[in-house]
């Protein structure tokens, strides 16, 4: 695991009165304590993989509890383990990336909500939109309406957020229905401080086992007893909703002076709001605003008679909804048109239809708002000028910068084994052509961005292999897919592997086996060498392949260009017709440093000897023309000033943060590149046979340094 | 109103401090900038502010740029009463009280986002550059100009603060993120307590010492108490004056030309080196009848630059050569930051292929084995690692460079000495019509360098843009040398050679 959280744990232990400092997620799991929950589990994925990590370094404390921890296989069996709330009275609760995971997740979340809840059950969706994020943008509150799930989405301050959680439970088993808290990426990894309270043993637990299984024939997702769901769903649950979140003021009113008009916004958007508002000299640092605001902690459903009375009375409503379609403003003009209220809803016609509405697209909105709105007792032209003031330094740095400087994306890490993957795979190109190459997700993704621009679709987790399906026959030559071993295990067993074998696919798999989902945050998967205790250490992908009859099965270490590109070219001109699979394996370079650096440490502490390797140009043999940094990508192979005054193109060379994967030299290798890099064995803490040879070796050298024969 | 007002004001007077002093925090992945967002936090806890922080780390943390945003309110929060105040999650342009990047591009980056104003923005960056990827992988030169980002810093920031933290860091042997908040700190831009923020840093444990180390640097730097002299460049100027370049050539060429003489006497020979400056005479007379003299030379300096690394083309001969000098082996020590008494074993990659052993044979033999190797459509390479540092690899490759006799026999030699006759004959024609025109194609030389394929893909550009613009003489000097310049930038866009066909009035080669 990239983090440990051991530390901050602890803060899970806080009760009643204690202050808790510490991360949005973090809190998020102490109010799942709070709550009493029975079991809880997930999927990792950014920005919600330290909760993964949290539940998985906080297992002492979920041990005393009788908390079930479960590190889920997919989002689908994570929402799928939630069925335990649907007979029994038990609080559950899930978390993943999202909307990508509730996708994966949708089917089990369906026949969830349609048999509907005993025990209250929440699901933590990390809304990975917009800057930061690093999957498709689209909104989860769709599948809240879809399924009838209410939607939670918190002023982003750690007190709201708690209360939430805990009120969620509460709405839930109300309205037997699951809930979702929605957080964005900026939620998950807010710090701040709230009050705690105790922790709540659950009624039912490990320590408190159930003794007699419930059989309901109703809670069957099977007709005659859908049909009956689906009216329940309509005549009890939502009703019991509406009724819940008002009677709990889910919602929040802040009054104004300005009464004519007014802002709705999604909890989630409230603090970019207000901001705004102060930026304009309408609010001050503590919330009180001019402009009346009206905050859905719960933005599905919508309180009918809640929104129709904050705009009674009103000119004009701006509705502050992040994303598209834009569902909240729409459902805001069918209240007030139904109501007979006659305000004038604004909203995407004043802030974006797409994008994440950051600092400055929530200003430039509200900015407009107030400046056609014109409410009452409002100086609209401070306004005007206040917002223009805050724009000039944008403006004046374009013209002084004169053109954008270069984007900077995120990319492989120094020394990652997948690197000469496609290292080996450009050279290949070199020979053959381009290929089609399927991609999937995870670390390896960065092959479609600059320098390799390798990579011609990316269709979703663990669906590489499945996603080629149809490419591979409609193409003279084979074409190739890349899967990590995350996606594997997640879906690219079944979805991919088994399908293209069954299917008798003639296709190229690369696995990528490095050991860990590394672009979450190095969680371990089933095949992981080095396990946690409490999970099973006997899986392999290599017995899986052959379990599943894929018979082409090579194994490259990938470091090792040459062999990889001959294995690549071996894959693409076999007469075997079938799945080639080859497995890239070298362990995840963050981990493998993790793992290594305390250790050499002791060992050049204990005065062992130890070699240290570190690779290097000769600035005078390069002659600026980067082809190895086209050819890698890596971050410690980078420019410098070329010293010879004769040149003016900048050099290459290794700064400090090589970690001596030797991916240089093999590249050099096996593009025939160029002489300029050199590789240096530092031998710390010399045995005495070192030194001595190694004096011998100056001696010598030295001396026919020195000779004028062998000088020139 | 600035940050330290605010606080004064909040203070002395009573009144509670009307905004929150915002932090935004740019850096990249690797370099601590969640633990200096940690520190932060915990130094104003420790002084009874409210605080948040947030970021959006994810993916970003794999080496892309990344942000933490901060806001303080500096007020101990007993003053409040049940009051709390709404702190924001993302920055807003034209609202940051202290921008601080770990590096300067990132600097550059928040200055175009409109995060840093002259009305209340601190800057603090660090002025070293970790470059981008398609600044690194451009063919030539693709560097952002600095020049430009400090500007436009000197012009918005309200303070700037800017020196190079990363060389702080390293010398005070601990991570940027130590320095960037002594930084932070001693530009006295934050309302906590220079202690409070020490403390956090001991508080937070594992490297404490080494952080506090980083931390006074950058503090004492940014306070402008410990102002280190700027690192030297790297220049490796070996030149001497040279009486013959001195005589005949003028002063402003004098620097190039000096060390082009040095390196092909070191290169090759002594009347190697003369023939350097009988092939740049005729050069210098065009350029003075063109009236070059007005413009400094430029034309006799570029052509004598580009005329000195033809010369000296890299041959095997070359790099073994290069690789066993004396001073090579400590630069070597000094740049894997070896420490004395460690050994250093030093391993060589080369391959040298049919075509590296046919360029230091005479072409009598080199056309035969050439033509037979073009005949089996394969190319031939032994992969060697050498290790320069034991004795046997040493003598080979001083073996290798001591073959420097052959060299002028040999059928690369033949090759490249038609190939720079033709060149300069086009340059010295084209100054009798534009010195312009002349320095367009002499720069045109640029091109050829590297080794195999890199080498190979230059000399078919350059003879490409030749064969289509330069030799051809038609048409008005100054259209003829815009359409070489713009050929010549097409041809360092990418090493597939798109660009270059798309530049040229008709296909590039003929396959």
């Amino acid at each position: 695991m990239e983090r440990s959280f051991a530390a901050e744990v602890e803060s899970l232990k806080l009760g009643d009165g204690q202050v808790f400092h510490g991360e949005g997620i973090l809190a998020v799991t102490k109010a799942l304590l709070q709550s009493g929950v029975s079991y809880v589990g997930g999927y990792q994925g950014a920005p919600v993989s330290h909760m993964m990590d949290v539940l998985n370094d906080a297992r002492e404390i979920m041990d005393r509890l009788g908390i079930h921890v479960e590190t889920n296989a997919s989002e689908a069996g994570a929402a799928a383990m939630l069925g335990a709330s649907i007979n029994y009275p038990l609080r559950g609760a899930v978390t993943w990336k999202s909307t990508v995971g509730t996708n994966v997740a949708s089917d089990a979340l369906s026949n969830l909500a349609s048999a509907g809840v005993k025990g209250g059950t929440l699901i933590v969706i990390g809304e990975d939109y917009g800057e930061g994020a690093s999957i498709i943008q689209e909104r989860s509150h769709a599948f809240a309406m879809k399924s009838q799930i209410w939607l939670l989405d918190p002023r982003p301050n750690l007190p709201t957020i708690v209360r939430m959680v805990e009120q969620g439970f509460e709405l839930s088993e109300a309205s037997q229905s699951p809930v979702m808290l929605e957080l964005r990426i900026r939620a998950c990894h807010v710090h701040g401080s709230f009050l705690a309270k105790d922790n709540r043993a659950a009624r039912f637990s490990r320590q408190n086992l159930l003794n007699d299984p419930d059989f309901d024939a109703g809670r069957i997702c099977l007709p005659p007893s859908t049909y009956a769901q689906e009216k329940h769903k309509v005549e009890v649950r939502w009703p019991a909703a509406i009724e819940f979140i008002r009677r709990n003021r889910l919602n929040e009113h802040f009054p104004g002076t300005s009464d004519d008009v007014g802002i709705i916004v999604q909890g989630g958007m409230y603090n970019v709001a207000l901001r705004a508002l102060q930026q304009l000299g309408l609010a001050d640092a503590f919330g009180q605003s001019v402009i009346p605001i009206y905050v859905l902690n719960v933005t599905y459903p919508l309180i009918p008679d809640e929104v129709s009375q904050f705009c009674a009375g009103k000119r004009r409503v701006l509705v502050v909804e992040e994303g598209q379609p834009n569902y909240i403003e729409e459902a805001v003009h069918a209240i007030l048109r139904r109501a007979d209220v006659q305000t004038r809803v604004h909203g995407k016609d004043m802030l974006p239809m797409a994008g994440e509405y950051t600092g400055e697209v929530v200003l430039t909105g509200v900015a407009k708002y107030i400046e056609a709105a014109a409410p009452k007792g409002v100086d609209t032209a401070a306004a005007h000028t206040a917002f223009e003031k805050l724009m000039t330094p944008k403006r004046r740095a374009a013209e002084l910068l004169g053109s954008p400087v270069p984007t900077r994306a995120p990319g492989f890490c120094i020394g990652c084994p997948e690197r000469p993957v496609f290292s080996a795979m450009k050279l290949v190109e070199r020979e053959v052509g381009r290929l089609h190459v399927s991609c999937d997700i995870g670390c390896h993704t960065f092959s479609t961005l600059p320098p390799f621009s390798i990579g011609n679709t990316v269709l979703g987790y663990g669906l590489g292999l499945a996603s080629n399906t149809a490419v591979n026959p409609m193409f003279g030559r084979r074409t190739l897919t890349v899967m990590g071993d995350g996606g594997f295990w997640h879906n690219g067993l079944t979805s991919g592997i088994a399908n293209a074998v069954f299917n008798r696919n003639d296709g190229i798999l690369v696995i990528m086996k490095n050991g860990y989902t590394s672009a979450t945050g190095t969680q371990t998967i089933p095949s992981s060498v080095h396990q946690s205790e409490g999970k099973s250490t006997d899986m392999s992908i290599e017995k899986a392949l052959s379990g599943i009859g894929v018979k082409w099965v090579k194994s490259v270490y990938t470091y090792r260009v040459g062999e990889m590109v001959r294995t690549l070219k071996d894959a693409l001109t076999s007469s075997y017709n079938g799945l080639k699979v080859i497995i890239a394996d070298a362990e995840c370079q963050l981990e493998r440093q993790r793992r290594l650096r305390p250790l050499i440490a002791k060992q050049l502490a204990a005065g062992e000897r130890v070699v240290r390797t570190r690779f290097g140009v000769d600035d005078e043999v390069c002659t600026g023309d980067h082809s190895c940094i086209r050819l890698s990508g890596c971050p410690s192979l980078t420019i410098k000033p070329n010293p010879d005054p004769l040149r003016t193109d900048p050099v290459a060379t290794v700064d400090q943060g090589c970690v001596g994967c030797g991916l240089c030299g093999e590249v050099a290798h096996a593009a025939v590149l160029c002489p300029s890099f050199y590789r240096a064995d530092i031998v710390q803490n010399p045995r005495i046979w070192d030194r001595w040879l190694d004096s011998l070796r100056r001696a010598v050298i030295g001396w026919l340094q020195g000779s004028p024969a062998w000088t020139r | 109103m600035d940050a330290l007002t605010a606080v004064d004001r909040a203070s002395s007077a009573g009144a509670l401090p009307t905004r929150p002093i915002t932090i935004l925090v740019a850096a990249l992945g690797g370099e601590g900038g969640g633990v200096l967002a940690e520190w932060l936090v915990a130094s104003a806890t420790d002084q009874g502010f409210p605080v948040q922080s947030t970021s959006i780390p994810g993916v970003a943390q794999r080496t892309g740029a990344t942000t933490y945003y901060l806001e303080i309110y500096p007020a101990a929060w007993e003053r409040l009463g049940q009051r709390a105040p709404v702190l924001a999650l993302t920055p807003s342009p034209g609202n940051i009280d202290v921008m601080i990047a770990s590096e300067l591009l990132e600097a550059g980056r928040a200055l175009q986002s409109g995060y840093v104003s002259p009305d209340r923005t601190t800057l603090v960056a660090s002025s070293h550059r970790i470059y981008a990827i398609a600044e690194k992988s451009a063919m030539s030169d693709g560097r952002f100009d600095t020049s430009k980002l400090m500007e436009t810093a000197r012009v918005l920031a309200r303070r700037l603060v800017l020196f190079d933290m990363a060389r702080l860091a390293r010398e005070a042997g601990t991570v940027i993120n130590a320095v960037m908040f002594g930084a932070l700190v001693g530009s006295g831009a934050l309302p906590m307590s220079r202690q409070a923020c020490e403390e956090a840093i001991r508080r937070s444990g594992k490297g404490a010492e080494a952080s506090l180390r980083g931390f006074e640097a950058g503090y004492r730097h940014a306070q402008g108490d410990d102002v280190p002299a700027p690192q030297q460049a790297d220049d490796r100027t070996r030149s001497r004056p040279v009486d013959r370049v001195r005589s005949q050539f003028p002063s402003e060429t004098h620097k190039i030309l000096e060390e082009g003489v040095a390196r092909l006497a070191d290169y090759q020979d002594e009347a190697y080196a003369q023939l350097y400056l009988d092939r740049l005479a005729p050069v210098l007379s065009a350029e003075r009848d063109g009236g070059g003299g007005a413009t400094g030379y430029r034309l006799t300096t570029e052509t004598g630059r580009h005329l000195a690394l033809w010369m000296s083309y890299e041959d095997v001969i070359r790099v073994a050569d290069l690789k066993t000098r004396p001073e090579r082996f400590a630069r070597v020590r000094n740049e894997v930051r070896a420490r004395p008494g460690e050994p250093v074993i030093v391993t060589e990659f080369l391959k040298p292929g049919i075509e590296e052993l046919c360029a230091i044979l005479p072409p009598s033999l080199a056309r035969p084995l050439l033509a037979w190797a073009a005949r089996r459509g394969r190319s031939y390479s032994i992969g060697m690692h050498v290790r320069t540092s034991t004795v046997t690899g040493y003598l080979l490759m001083r073996l290798l460079a001591r073959m420097t006799g052959l060299r002028r026999k040999s059928s690369r030699f033949h090759d490249e000495q038609a190939l720079i006759e033709r060149w300069l004959v086009a340059v010295k024609a084209a100054a009798a019509e534009s010195i312009d025109l002349a320095l367009e194609i002499a720069e045109c030389a640029r091109l050829i360098k590297g080794y195999g394929d890199t080498h190979r893909r230059g000399t078919t550009n350059f003879l490409n843009i030749f064969d289509a613009l330069i030799g051809p003489a038609a048409g008005r000097p100054a259209g003829r040398a815009a359409a070489i310049a713009r050929a010549r930038q097409a041809a360092l866009a990418d090493p597939e050679g798109k660009s270059l066909a798309e530049a040229l009035p008709r296909p590039a080669g003929s396959a």
